[in-house]
């Protein structure tokens, strides 16, 4: 087989898979680590820029600016809001595709299983409508004209979502969002060349898309799949490789639609498709988790239980979960789809479907979803499906791993479903804060990335040290993919807990890591948050609430981190996102933040250190408090 | 002996190798936070750009018959007999730049702020690692080898 490739993998926070990939005779990213070990020190810092063809130019002592007279400062910035310009505009898209999604769902009477949320959608929007399917296409119809103003008609949703002090203080700043993809479009504009200059500027207008990315690409896009899909409930689930059952046709699932997968998960159990597998000698289909769709399917698997298996783990598991050989098809719709399984899949024989274009994998087959032809676009991938499965299984060597993962990790865990667990509300939750109990909490989110130790392990390292101090950690994204594998989402990591904080999880039952499931959910945590603020009766920037992104790897991510500093929370990441060249940068992030929003960047990649900076924080807040 | 041992064809003239430079010679630095804008942040080393040979890595050479040793009057440059390696000592440095004048390779230049001292490779050797320059290059362009005198 395939030996063409650096036999030396990167270190994994999780043992089991990082033995399992270093045997592997696949490339794989963990694999590609050691080649790209050499970093380019400009690129680090953000201080090269090739907007123009003077260019690349970047920032050294003989060139202290760009030929076009461009500052590091202005480079950085530049750099920046393109990120999060590319970033926001990924979340726009899924939330755009969602709402679409619910309209045409409403509008052909389709089934709406979360009741709840349509209540709570309709009281937040104001709609007064007895008739579920013509309130959901109201509530649809209300997101989109949202996301198709001009930039310069702000979004009606914003005051209606955002918790009042904080819509007060993004007003005062004068960072309300226009039309969300429009901000979009401005962001791209403004960062072209020779256009604007202005650092300050332009980390404004980053707090102003991280507003219209969180409260729609986020908590909306939630919302309004808890609407058709069904809200998350409590349960223990299992997790990592032992969730791929070798009896089944097994399809692994990539990206962040879920509704786009709604109407093949439901057909893929019916009578007539089950026929059809067991004519091929197998059992049935089986969905396998991957990414955040796969940990979005999780958190909402009480609805779902025969046709998903489990979520098997995050970003950088995708290519060891091909490479065990009992994957028939790959279907995907977002990222994070890496370039890297498409040699694996070729290789193994994997077929590849995309179902929306922006994520199309070079060897895949283009069939983008039309909801109109959900009918024969399911039973097409179903005959596609089982050809694979016909052609490869048998001639494909397996080779599983029963023993990764486990199968107690609590997972469902949503703004929701949180609440009610505590008996409908959150006085019990609060109580235990002002009691010290639970020191206060960490919103522990973003993705998996193989830097900053290795996969997951500055996360898992870091959750670790929160958790001894008496910190609640509340996980969304790709970071619950690694510490649910490691077992730190189940009931029995209470122990390793300082002592009141396991006392509280081992009454409850409860794991101190509580799994919210996808990156999405970065926007249940803010409804969270929101709500405990109001029960408290302070501003977000009070809470005893920290936020760490530890392994952020993404565009994206970069967006949700300006949702984090908009919200006014501090934010701790483990490395620089590419802005350390620019003075000015480092002072808005770091000190001007606070007196903008409240919020504040730490910059650590060590656990240790940056679970004291965090804990002190949440005590400097406890006593701002009185508590 | 140690050299540093270029390798022309392979440079993308990406000047990885001035931050890695620069950064060993700015205490506690990393390539994150180094202050590239620093008035004291100087290279050791140079990349030069030729448009018929293409990139020109400028290293020092730490020669065997070191020009500057031999045009230095005060006795603040010498060959390391162990090392082989040609270092610096500004405190007997009386800035004349004689050395600056004979280094066939131009490698040497007076420092930017003061203009009172030479800026001179030091084959990175408080780094345990050794030549920071060599571990940033993306091409293996620059390699560390034994060489025999
Ligand atoms: S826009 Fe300015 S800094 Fe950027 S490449 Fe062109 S000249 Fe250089
Ligand atoms: S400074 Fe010039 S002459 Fe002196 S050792 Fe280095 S390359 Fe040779
Ligand atoms: S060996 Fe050290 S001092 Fe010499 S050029 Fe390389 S980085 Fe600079
Ligand atoms: S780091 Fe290597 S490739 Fe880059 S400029 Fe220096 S010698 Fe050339």
């Amino acid at each position: 087989m395939n030996s063409n490739f650096s036999c030396k993998t990167c270190a994994s926070a999780d043992q089991k898979l990082e033995t399992f990939i270093s045997n592997l005779s696949v490339d794989t990213s963990h694999h590609r680590m050691e080649g790209q070990s050499v970093k380019c020190g400009f690129g680090l810092q953000g201080i090269c820029c090739r907007l123009c063809s003077n260019g690349p130019c970047r920032i050294t002592p003989d060139g202290p600016k760009g030929v076009c007279g461009a500052t590091a400062d202005t480079m950085v910035a530049r750099n920046f809001l393109r990120a999060v310009s590319a970033g926001s505009g990924c979340y726009i898209h899924i939330v755009e595709n969602t709402a679409l999604m619910l309209k045409k769902t409403a509008a052909s009477k389709g089934v709406l299983k979360g009741k709840v949320a349509l209540a709570k959608l309709a009281e937040i929007f104001e709609i007064n409508e007895a008739d579920e399917h013509v309130c959901a296409e109201k509530i649809a119809d209300m997101v989109l004209a949202d996301l198709y103003k001009p930039d310069y008609i702000k979004m009606e949703l914003v005051e209606k979502m955002a918790y009042k002090p904080r819509f007060d203080r993004w007003k005062e700043l004068g960072i309300l969002p226009g039309g969300a993809k429009s901000e979009v479009f401005s962001g791209v504009v403004k960062t072209s060349t020779n256009l604007n200059s202005d650092p300050v500027d332009m980390y404004l207008n980053c707090l102003k898309l991280g507003i219209s990315t969180g409260l729609y690409g986020l908590t909306l896009t939630n919302l309004l799949n808890d609407v058709m899909l069904g809200e998350p409930s409590i349960r223990l689930a299992p997790v990592g490789l032992r969730v791929i059952d070798t009896d089944y046709i097994n399809i692994m699932i990539t990206g962040h639609q879920h509704s786009i997968f709604s109407y093949l998960q439901d057909r893929l159990i019916q009578d007539d498709v089950i026929e059809k597998a067991k004519a091929v000698g197998a059992k049935g289909f089986k969905l396998v988790g991957c990414t955040c769709v796969g940990q979005d399917l999780q958190l909402r698997g009480e609805h779902y239980k025969e046709v998903f298996n489990g979520h098997a783990g995050n970003n950088f598991t995708s290519e060891a979960i091909l490479a065990t050989g009992a994957i028939d098809a790959v279907l995907s719709e977002f990222n994070c789809t890496l370039p890297g399984i498409e040699p694996i899949c070729d290789e193994l024989k994997i077929k590849q479907i995309c179902l929306d274009d922006v994520s199309k994998k070079a060897n895949a087959e283009m069939k983008p979803f039309v909801f109109e032809e959900k009918e024969s676009q399911s039973n097409e991938i179903i005959d596609a499906v089982i050809e694979s499965y016909q052609a490869r299984r048998g001639v494909v060597t397996l080779n599983m791993d029963a023993d990764h993962g486990n199968d107690d990790t609590l997972t469902g865990v949503s703004e929701g479903s949180l609440k009610s667990f505590l008996g409908g509300t959150w006085k019990p939750l609060i109580d235990l804060i002002v009691k010290g109990e639970i020191k206060g909490i960490a919103g522990v989110v973003g993705c998996s990335s193989l830097t900053a130790g290795g996969h997951d392990v500055l996360t898992i390292n870091l959750v670790k040290e929160l958790i001894a101090k008496d910190i609640l950690v509340l996980s969304a994204g790709c970071s619950s993919g690694g510490l649910e594998n490691v077992g730190l989402m189940s009931p029995s990591a209470a122990s390793l807990a300082g002592p009141k904080l396991r006392a509280v999880c081992e009454s409850l039952g409860i794991p101190p890591v509580l799994n919210f499931g996808p990156c999405l959910a970065i926007g249940r945590l803010e409804l969270v948050a929101t709500e405990l603020a109001e029960a408290i009766g302070v501003d977000l920037p009070q809470l005893p609430l920290v936020l760490s992104a530890p392994q952020w790897l993404e565009e994206q991510a970069l967006a949700d981190g300006a949702f984090g500093l908009a919200l006014g929370l501090p934010l701790h990441l483990g490395l620089p996102p590419f802005v350390t060249g620019s003075p000015v940068a480092v002072q808005v992030f770091t000190q001007d933040m606070l007196n903008l929003t409240g919020g504040q960047l730490i910059i650590d990649d060590n656990a240790k250190s940056a679970a004291e900076t965090l804990d002190a924080i949440i005590e400097k807040k406890r006593k701002e408090l009185n508590i | 002996m140690k050299r540093i041992i270029i390798d022309r064809e392979k440079c993308d003239g990406c000047l990885n190798c001035n931050i890695a430079c620069i950064s060993a010679h700015e205490e506690g630095s990393n390539f994150y936070t180094v202050n590239m804008q620093s008035p004291e942040a100087e290279t050791r080393n140079f990349i030069k750009f030729d448009a018929q040979k293409g990139y020109l890595p400028i290293f020092c050479r730490h020669c065997d018959e070191p020009e500057c040793v031999l045009s230095c009057m005060s006795g603040a440059l010498e060959k390391d007999p162990l090392t082989g390696h040609v270092q610096y000592d500004e405190s007997k440095c009386a800035a004349c730049y004689m050395c600056v004048m004979n280094c066939p390779y131009g490698v040497l230049k007076p420092d930017k702020q003061t203009r009172t001292k030479v800026i001179k490779c030091d084959f990175c050797e408080d780094k345990p690692d050794g030549p920071s320059c060599v571990k940033a290059c993306p091409k293996k362009a620059i390699e560390v080898k034994e060489v025999s005198l």
